[in-house]
């Protein structure tokens, strides 16, 4: 009798606290539901998948919404969805329009296909460009508008709207850019005693072994511009100073000039040299993250001394926690800063292909532009800041109400990503993939070796050598060699692909491995 | 024996002796199909093909001949063995003293004792790092001589990983050694002791024959448990084992590489169940066998009752420690825990923000449409477990109570979900509806639809991710019953379905309660699934809702962990009704 009340009183203890939250909002009142949504209001809807948080998502239905019956006479609610992260929103488009295609991998006439989605938004360029475009259709917004938001089609060399639009128009826009720099903690530096950083290479002092926060290129794009910008850096060096000692070649096109051999020698060993500061920013690497904001909070509890972080969450993170514990800083002409874009997604048709462009264009307008970087409070829409950096140019002229004073358009300034060394991008992620990540133990063991050498002379030496990583320029300009002859690789790209990044792994690990032994050795 | 085989024959044999229970086993072999096996099938078969649809075993060749892969599995087995001994140590004096002893505060004790399991997802792996902060709580106890803080995570690595997943799954091989303890029959170890053994070698020559069964059963499982877990390693920054490596190659896409290592790696988890459930299945009748007599435990008080708990409170103290730190951080100010033992200023804003939160709570301007969050998971997680039931009452039946060829096979495959990486079988299902909409078009009706209405395959994941659990806690009542009820009951004429609703069920509720009461609530705290198929705001559940609200700036990671502190006391509460309910035949339900 006793062991059965005893149990009742768990019992009711349990639905005790399954319930109390109900209990207790009751209480407490609810909030007002956001939408603004009259009952019984005749309201269309809009269908987005999107990685944006909540507060984006929050701030932008209502405000749509309004737009929309103001200027068309109907509310519209936005239902959002996401299946993650931005790469299992691309495996989900991906396998949803899988299932759209005929026998030989082609999108079926856009009549037959209704993904049931309108929109994709955020993510970032270089997956609209990688894995979304192609199941995007061109957007149907106003040409003058477009030549307003965009005066310039790129930033810095980065295009802020498809690069390739055809005569239909861009695929793509970019609503909002994000751009990457640099945090430290300003105690944990007094520590160490080092100077402040300032620039990426800061981030290659052996001081700051297992010290730093880095993100992970081959899954965030404007990771991978912040390592291009490093790499470009050194190699627009290496041909400043190739210049310098050819002053006849300045009149040369860059065609002209690629056919040179000394010009190209003199590229490669730029080249060379940007791949060593990476290394070195690997080897002190703490990790490669593809999450925003666990670099702020390491480097808010001073777990990793610096790291590169995006600049949304970390204003946010100094703002609270303060900047002794943690400051932002965008290296001027030296912070990749990339557009968020948006687009319609094929086989949106009709009346959903007009609303879904109404919402790019209401994106695009100017009051839109500024919520995303107003200051909390002063919009209904946005009782959080954003914190974000709009993608038009003139609403910086007015920054009455902003929660930010920084203007990217002039950080930006002074250095552009060249488009053409722009191309070797994919075929250098997969080389930093198997150099900095998947060898890392390898990496870590062989420069911890190398540091706790003695002698300083042969310190260095075998420092220089670890990070003279064994490939060279040539092997990434150049077209690969076919795969060998017979076997599946030659059919397939995927498995070339998986191929070539495991024998990179095995190089390197090799190399690490040589290393380490020759720091041990006389050690 | 074996005369001429005739058809009849031939066919009673394949279908077993009652053709009911084989029509029950195909059906069951038919649904573990439908929500377990076609989900991975379509998942694991990327890592088998071709660009353009060939079967090839090329990518299988490449992880094979892959030495960093190779060093993967191998660290991954390291760690998983690492782990089950350091739990086998911490579990096996525990289980002792609370099942052969008596005194104050065990009860209350034992309880305390399982709350490691109930941590919820991504607050507790940041109150745990958090802990293992450079200037964190125990730096700030053991001191920071250079002043530049203590490097845990970098340092402790393979360690630290072994450590923390000891101390969080020691509970499932405590479970069940007390319940093996408790089955074991106290006349043997008596006989022992007057035939002149020693009391080591009574332990070493009768009772852990005895309770062998019960121990390859928790060791199994944390073996296996300790093999796929993905968030202790990464914590640690221990990158070079299988899970992680399986990990980040699937988040980068298009890498087919992926699935066939989780070919690889399921079957080496396979590997590891099967060699538990061989070494257990020797000797089932051990268990199954109750005890004639039941042990009286010692009564202990005084020093020596104080001395006893001694062990539980050193357990206890490092155990409870990540959770303390999730309900610290929940009452913590914004950044205020920091170069301190303690947050430096506390605050409660954050339950209130949590209970604002449009998320979490139903949203009552829209009425009873939305239930938020809290309302979604317990809808959810309530209609995935009452079709766990269903399903594991049935499978137990047939696998305890039937002779149907190949029921073996169908508890195999009821186990499957505790080997499976719980992303993958996500993937699974979110290919599922897609290749609905493929097969149906626009005709697809909604509940096949992830977009519009998850809730059903929501359900059905989660109910199928939680199975063994059920299956092995009504399986356990069963094999307690004797059947001579039930044939008394049929030779008086009831038929199949009322023995089962007078007399089984009434036999075993206790143990489906409690079976149910745990997938319940892993069902509430499931995440691969809540994060990849609940798309669309009114249908996140509460850990969907953790992680959106953990993502958000300022204040998130502290309101998602004051939803993790509820999370936490509705699951322990769960724990101790549970216990209520079932005693020591807890330790039941996680017997392979």
């Amino acid at each position: 009798m006793f062991a059965l009340s005893r149990t009742y009183v768990w019992l009711v203890a349990f639905a005790g606290v399954l319930f109390l939250p109900f209990a207790l909002r009751g209480c407490l009142g609810g909030t007002e539901a956001q939408s603004g949504i009259a009952r019984g209001e005749s309201t269309l809807t809009l269908r987005i998948i999107t990685p944006h948080n909540q507060d984006i998502r929050r701030a932008f239905e209502p405000a749509f919404s309004d737009w929309h019956r103001e200027h068309y006479g109907q509310p519209v609610a936005i239902t959002y969805l996401s299946s993650g992260g931005t790469n299992d929103i691309v495996r989900y488009l991906d396998d949803l329009y899988g299932t759209y295609r005929d026998a030989s991998g082609a999108l079926l006439p856009e009549g037959l296909v209704n993904s049931g989605i309108e929109l994709v938004w955020g993510g970032g360029d270089y997956t609209f460009e990688r894995s979304f475009k192609p199941l995007l259709k061109p957007l149907n917004i106003p040409e003058e508008l477009i030549a307003e938001a965009f005066p310039k089609r790129d930033l810095a060399g980065v295009p802020l709207l498809d690069p390739t639009a055809g005569p239909l128009g861009p695929r793509w826009v970019g609503i909002v850019l994000s751009s990457f720099g640099i945090i430290h903690a300003p105690e944990f530096y007094d520590v160490l005693k080092l100077p402040a950083p300032q620039t990426w290479t800061d981030l290659a002092r052996p001081e700051l072994r297992g010290l730093v926060a880095l993100a992970d290129p081959t899954r965030s794009g404007s990771a991978a511009m912040i390592y291009m910008m490093v790499l470009q850096r050194a190699m627009a060096a290496a041909e400043h100073s190739w210049l310098d000692e050819n002053p006849e070649s300045a009149r040369l096109t860059s065609d002209q000039l690629e056919q040179l051999a000394s010009y190209q020698q003199a590229l490669g060993r730029g080249w060379k040299e940007g791949m060593r500061v990476l290394l070195l920013m690997a080897a002190n690497a703490r990790y490669f993250t593809d999450s925003g904001s666990r670099p702020c909070s390491d480097v808010g509890d001073a777990e990793s001394a610096a790291g590169v972080a995006i600049d949304f969450y970390a204003r946010v993170f100094q703002e609270q926690i303060g900047a002794r514990r943690i400051t932002y800083h965008a290296p001027r002409g030296a912070t990749a800063i990339t557009p968020d874009p948006i687009g319609v997604l094929y086989g949106t048709l009709g009346e959903r292909e007009v609303l879904a462009n109404r919402f790019v264009t209401f994106l695009l307008t100017p009051e839109a532009q500024r919520l995303w970087n107003l200051d909390s409070g002063q919009s209904p829409y946005v009782p959080r800041s954003l914190r974000r950096m709009p993608v038009r140019r003139d609403v910086y002229a007015d920054r009455h109400g902003w929660a930010d004073d920084e203007n990217p358009f002039e950080l930006a300034e002074g250095f552009n990503l060249r488009q053409r060394w722009m191309r070797q991008l994919g075929r250098l992620i997969p080389v930093w993939a198997a150099a900095w990540i998947d060898t890392k133990p390898g990496l870590d063991a062989a420069y911890r070796a190398v540091l706790e050498v003695p002698e300083r002379e042969r310190r260095e030496r075998l420092l220089f050598e670890l990070s003279d990583l064994p490939i060279e320029f040539r092997e990434v300009i150049e077209k690969r060699p076919a795969a060998a002859a017979g076997s599946a690789a030659t059919l397939d790209p995927r498995l070339s692909a998986a191929r070539e990044r495991m024998a990179l792994g095995e190089r390197f690990r090799r190399h690490y491995s040589a290393i380490l032994a020759q720091a041990r050795g006389a050690g | 024996m074996t005369s001429g085989v005739s058809w009849a024959g031939l066919s009673a044999r394949l279908l077993g002796p009652n053709r009911a229970h084989a029509g029950a086993a195909a059906l069951l072999f038919a649904v573990l199909f439908l929500v377990l096996i076609w989900p991975l099938l379509n998942v694991v078969a990327v890592g088998f093909m071709t660009t353009d649809g060939r079967f090839t075993t090329e990518y299988l060749r490449l992880v094979l001949g892959d030495p960093l892969l190779l060093g993967g599995l191998l660290k991954s087995t390291l760690i998983a063995l690492g782990t089950t001994c350091v739990a086998l140590f911490l579990a096996l004096p525990l289980a002792v003293l609370a099942s052969r002893y008596d005194f104050p505060g065990r009860a209350l004790l034992s309880s305390l004792l399982l709350v490691p399991m109930v941590l919820p997802p991504f607050v507790g792996a940041i109150g745990t790092r958090l802990l293992l902060g450079r200037f964190g709580p125990l730096t700030q106890i053991f001191g920071d001589e250079t002043g530049r803080g203590v490097d845990w995570l970098g340092s402790l690595r393979i360690f630290g990983v072994v450590a923390v997943e000891a101390f969080a799954l020691y509970p499932i091989i405590l479970l069940n050694l007390q319940a093996a303890l408790a089955n074991v029959d106290p006349m043997l170890e008596r006989a022992a002791a007057n035939l002149g053994a020693s009391r080591w070698q009574v332990f070493w020559r009768v009772t852990f024959p005895l309770v062998r069964p019960g121990l390859f059963a928790g060791c199994t499982l944390v073996s296996i448990w300790s093999f796929t877990e993905l968030g202790t390693p990464l914590m640690f920054h221990v990158y070079d084992v299988t899970p992680v490596q399986v990990f980040i190659q699937i988040t980068e896409l298009d890498n087919p590489l992926a699935y066939a290592l989780v070919v690889v790696m399921l079957t080496c988890s396979t590997a590891l169940y099967a060699v538990g459930k061989l070494t257990l299945g020797r000797s089932k009748r051990t268990v199954a066998s109750k005890a004639a007599s039941q042990s009286v435990a010692r009564r202990l008080s005084g020093a020596r009752a104080a001395l006893a708990c001694v062990p539980f409170l050193l357990v206890l103290s490092l155990a409870l420690l990540p959770n303390i730190s999730v309900v610290l951080t929940s009452l913590s100010a914004t950044g205020a825990w920091y170069r301190s033992l303690i947050p430096r200023e506390f605050t409660t804003s954050h339950y209130f923000a949590a209970l604002n939160d449009e998320l979490v709570m139903p949203s009552l301007a829209d009425g009873a449409q939305q239930l938020g969050a809290v309302g979604n998971s317990i809808v959810y997680a309530g209609a995935a477990t009452a079709i766990g039931v269903v399903i594991a009452l049935g499978v137990a039946l047939v696998v305890v109570r039937s002779e149907v060829p190949f029921r073996g096979a169908l508890d195999l495959m009821s186990m499957l979900p505790l080997a499976v990486p719980g992303l993958v079988m996500a993937f699974g299902y979110l290919s599922l509806s897609v290749q609905f909409k493929r097969a149906l078009g626009d005709a697809t009706p909604a509940w096949l639809d992830v977009q519009r209405f998850p809730v059903v395959l929501l359900v059905l994941a989660y109910a199928a991710r939680r199975l063994p659990y059920v299956v092995r806690s009504a399986a356990a009542g069963l094999e307690q019953v004797p059947r001579d009820y039930e044939r008394a009951a049929a030779n008086l004429g009831a038929n199949a379905a009322r023995v089962l609703w007078r007399i089984v069920l009434p036999l075993i509720g206790a143990s489906v309660l409690a079976g149910a009461l745990m997938a319940f609530v892993f069902a509430m705290l499931e995440v691969s699934d809540s994060l990849i198929l609940a798309q669309s705001a009114e249908f996140f559940p509460i850990t969907r809702a953790i992680w959106e609200l953990s993502q958000r700036l300022g204040d998130g990671l502290y309101v998602a962990s004051a939803l993790g502190v509820w999370a936490m006391v509705l699951l322990t509460l769960t724990l101790v009704l549970a216990g209520a309910l079932l005693g020591r035949r807890l330790g039941a339900m996680f017997r392979v």
